[in-house]
């Protein structure tokens, strides 16, 4: 019975196809528009974080805001402290740094001077291209090496000359130091803007460059497999507790990644909900075309209850046209919509990231709008009253 | 005579027509026995189409008892009244009254299908049916694509599929030409003749007189 009403549904529909296209656009629309916002709403979350996250999720950095307070605490001793606290942490990297002019020759140029220990590079999953990185010895002894990013090597050295030379970084007077490495390019995370950086010993850097009152900010590196958002938790409870959370601020990709995924599934949620709004104007049209087709079909139905027919019969085979005709209207909106996601996403350069979980929803979704305003022209159809039904002109 | 298939009594049908009240049918005692061939008459407004309306169970009497092939169809629902019509009354139309989407084969089956039969025994009592009433080799073809007298015989064994105890005709001939009438009068005196049991209703004196029992229908009562 339910696949003879599929059957007469589509012959209905095939009947008038112009009617039943037009008709099916408020679902087409809606579905469509549902679709594609998901979609897209997936699509931009999962780029945003992917960009986060290559920042290195199992990093979390700490700046430690100018006040008395801080001073106190962000101490030399503060990462051993973090460690002996919080469980789950590789190591403490303190880093400090500043903009400063670089100069060779006539060239000059402005970038952002680190100092760093000498397994900075390695922690980070920095790769060193040209040179080597420098040594504990040359952090110890305070040498004058430096480190080059990418852009600045490629900016001051473009015949790709640089180790072996000197380098003047100014800070009140000009220092010369020994090119040592160049590094390989690395995308900038959120916080970090590698290519644009040179890397000077830490002991360097407090002692022959400025010596600050504070330390910079420590990089923590979360143990090889411990979740970086637990641990940035604890983290921050601990320096909430030990600290106060007016002393600093902290930075996790991994926070942010959760954070811009639920900002961006609000966001995408809340432009559904206003789409689903078209899918209920999309259901009025098909209660209106349901009921003109009721009317247009009353001989039908007086003819069809004379042979037999229930009125649960007649009720079931407009139900299944009007789910037949929203489900149709359903699966070309997935199409529309995933079509249009795909443009869209090819537009922005964002990965496609099809969520099939929506596909499913839309379809019940189309189901329910067809029963629900399927509903009254079915029950109309359903109560004629054969006699005059049959005598209808 | 065999037993009784419809049987009236006391069967009353009034309409409301604001402050009036229309009393269509009146009081009607009658019994039809198995294998009879009955023709209504009577003019119109008469209330014939009343009383083929109440015997096919399309409509239920204000008062009196109907009993359709031992049924009794007082207080039945609509969904009851609609498998009486389903199983017991084979319906024939001046009109013809067949869907118009659907091939001769289709509308045949359909009575099938809201007996609850499967599709290959539908389709099989189907063509069964329509090579019964001389249209083998038509089963294809819309209403459409059939003549009057074509699209009659198409009703007849659609009538006739589900092996009905009353094949229950109005006006039958009423909307085809004398030749083709006289057809459709023959097909129905030769299922008469195998022991079906024919109602039909009419105002041709021509078509009643085919009949082996006439009734008449005035002001809603019945006169002998």
């Amino acid at each position: 019975m339910i696949w003879e009403n599929i059957k007469l549904a589509f012959k209905s529909m095939m009947a008038s196809k112009m009617r039943t296209l037009l008709s099916l656009l408020g679902i087409v629309i809606g579905v469509g528009s549902v679709i594609a916002i998901l979609t897209l709403g997936e699509s931009a979350t999962k780029s945003i974080t992917q960009t986060i996250v290559e920042g290195g999720l199992e990093m979390v950095t700490i700046f430690p805001v100018r006040s008395e307070k801080a001073a106190n605490e962000f101490t030399e001793d503060f990462g051993d402290r973090l460690m002996a606290n919080v469980d789950h942490i590789k190591t403490v990297l303190p880093v400090n740094s500043s903009t400063a002019r670089l100069r060779i020759g006539q060239k000059s140029y402005s970038a952002n001077v680190s100092g760093v220990q000498s397994i900075y590079a390695n922690i980070l999953d920095y790769h060193v291209e040209d040179g080597e990185f420098f040594t504990l010895s040359d952090n110890l002894a305070s040498r004058q090496v430096v480190v080059l990013g990418s852009d600045v090597a490629d900016e001051l050295f473009p015949n790709g000359d640089a180790i072996g030379q000197y380098l003047s970084i100014f800070r009140n007077q000009a220092k010369s130091y020994l090119v040592v490495g160049v590094m390989e390019s690395k995308d900038a995370s959120f916080n970090l803007q590698f290519n644009n950086s040179v890397y000077i010993p830490y002991n360097t850097y407090a002692q022959r460059f400025i010596k600050p009152t504070i330390v910079g900010s420590y990089v923590v590196r979360v143990a090889d497999g411990a979740d970086s958002l637990v641990v940035s938790d604890a983290i921050t409870d601990y320096l909430d507790s030990s600290i106060g959370s007016d002393a600093y601020m902290l930075f996790s990709p991994a926070t942010l990644a959760e954070m811009a995924e639920q900002i961006t599934g609000t966001f995408s949620s809340f432009l559904a909900a206003i789409a689903a709004i078209s899918l209920l104007v999309g259901g009025i049209g098909i209660m209106n075309i349901m009921l003109v087709s009721v009317a247009e079909r009353t001989r039908e139905i007086g003819i069809r209850k004379a042979m037999g027919a229930s009125p649960w019969t007649i009720m079931g085979q407009f139900i299944t046209e009007a789910i037949v005709l929203t489900i149709t209207g359903g699966i070309i909106g997935i199409a529309l919509g995933t079509a249009l996601s795909y443009a869209v996403a090819n537009l922005l350069e964002w990965g496609l990231y099809i969520k099939y979980s929506a596909f499913v929803f839309a379809t019940g979704f189309s189901m329910l709008v067809g029963i629900f305003f399927g509903w009254y022209p079915a029950m109309k159809a359903s109560k004629l009253d054969p006699i005059e039904a049959l005598n209808y002109e | 005579m065999g037993r009784e298939v419809i049987t009236l009594v006391g069967v009353r049908r009034y309409f409301v027509m604001g402050e009036f009240v229309v009393k269509a049918l009146d009081g009607i005692d009658l019994t039809i026995s198995e294998g009879e061939f009955t023709a209504i008459m009577g003019p119109s407004g008469s209330g014939k189409s009343t009383l083929m309306n109440l015997i096919g169970c399309l409509d239920t009497p204000t008062d009196g008892i109907i009993s359709i092939d031992g049924e009794h169809t007082g207080g039945m629902s609509e969904a009851e009244l609609a498998y009486i019509r389903n199983q017991k009354v084979g319906f024939v139309f001046q009109q013809f009254n067949l869907l118009g989407k659907m091939s001769a084969l289709d509308n045949v089956m359909t009575p099938l299908l809201y007996g609850g039969v499967g599709v290959r025994e539908r389709r099989e009592r189907a063509k069964t049916a329509l090579e019964r009433v001389g249209l083998a080799d038509r089963m294809r073809h819309r209403p459409n694509e059939l003549s009057g007298g074509q699209k009659q015989r198409v009703a007849i064994a659609r009538a006739l599929v589900n092996n009905p105890s009353i094949l229950l005709a109005d006006e039958p001939t009423g909307a085809l030409d004398t030749q083709t009438g006289n057809q459709i009068m023959e097909l129905f005196e030769e299922l008469n003749s195998e022991g079906r049991t024919v109602v039909i209703v009419t105002h041709d004196h021509d078509v009643a007189s085919r009949a082996k029992r006439e009734i008449l229908v005035r002001d809603g009562k019945l006169e002998a």
